[in-house]
């Protein structure tokens, strides 16, 4: 944002997490709501979750960069992990990780979201 | 992009002084493993998170006047060196191998694993990463088997700049999935 005497002004600071999380749960929720897990959709149901989040970020039109990532994993027997650290500004940037999951499937989606400017 | 400022600085001096002040805000990890265990008898579903966090350098001073300060121009668009992705790809292939090659899978042993293996990427990335780049390691490693997962990330970025660099690796009883996401700011 500028102000009228052309300074560069800095948007409130920081990534809100909780909106986010809201978000992406209702992404998830309309996606893969009531579907069973499915070998041919699942390449299809990942890409438009991500699509439609960073769709939604977009629209936010903050000095922000973002990135997007999930994993969708048939339920069974066997376990998976995942974790993931991170060396940026912990003042302006922020993540979101969502687990969300139905009888058939699993679901996990990160969020990543680091400042432009400093 | 810079910033306009009343007081003009050195290009070396300014960026010395910028790569200072995001050292001393230093690098936070917030490192949480997920696991899903099967269903036991009666339906319940167990699950477990476990989250460790740690700040280094935090610095309160710079967060107060952080806000207020501005920064001085360096007139500096582009990094100058970009991120060097065929690198990053063999430090993962080796991290992974090195600590994984002869693992079977065991829960325990596997979420301790996931934490200790993006910290050590991370660390190893950061090294010889250059300055004014941001970093975020993921790491998944699950057991094999015949279920089926599916991984996707879509970022929002500059991809003159930005980069991304990715290994698998497979074993016998388990695989693991590294990325590593680098993105440059101002």
């Amino acid at each position: 944002r500028w102000h009228p005497i052309g300074i560069l002004v800095q948007d409130p600071v920081g990534f809100n997490a909780d909106e986010a999380h809201n978000i992406v749960k209702e992404c998830v929720d309309g996606v893969l709501g009531g579907e069973d897990c499915n070998q041919n959709n699942i390449n299809q149901w990942t890409a438009g979750i991500v699509e439609e989040f960073l769709t939604y970020l977009v629209k936010l039109v903050k000095a922000y960069k973002y990135i997007v990532t999930g994993a969708v994993i048939q339920r069974s027997a066997y376990g998976f992990h995942t974790a993931s650290s991170w060396f940026w500004d912990s003042t302006s940037d922020g993540t979101c990780t969502v687990r969300w999951e139905n009888r058939t499937m699993n679901c996990i989606v990160n969020v990543f979201a680091i400042a432009v400017v400093l | 992009m810079s910033l306009p400022l009343q007081v003009i600085l050195m290009p070396d001096i300014a960026e010395d002084r910028a790569t200072q002040s995001l050292k001393k805000r230093g690098s936070m990890s917030s490192l949480s493993s997920h696991e899903f265990r099967r269903k036991d008898l009666h339906g319940r579903t167990k699950d477990s998170m476990s989250t460790v966090s740690y700040m280094d350098e935090p610095s309160q001073r710079d967060d107060v006047s952080r806000l207020t300060v501005q920064m001085e121009n360096t007139y500096q668009l582009g990094p100058t060196k970009h991120f060097p992705v065929v690198t990053v790809n063999h430090i993962l292939k080796d991290v992974l191998t090195n600590y994984l090659q002869e693992e079977a899978y065991e829960p325990e042993l596997c979420r301790q694993m996931t934490k200790t293996i993006s910290e050590v990427i991370k660390a190893r990335v950061k090294d010889f990463i250059l300055p004014r780049y941001k970093l975020i390691v993921i790491i998944h490693i699950g057991q094999l088997s015949s279920q089926s997962i599916f991984i996707g990330s879509r970022c929002l970025w500059d991809p003159k700049n930005d980069a991304v660099s990715s290994y698998v690796f497979r074993n016998s009883s388990l695989f693991a999935v590294a990325n590593v996401y680098a993105v440059y700011f101002e």
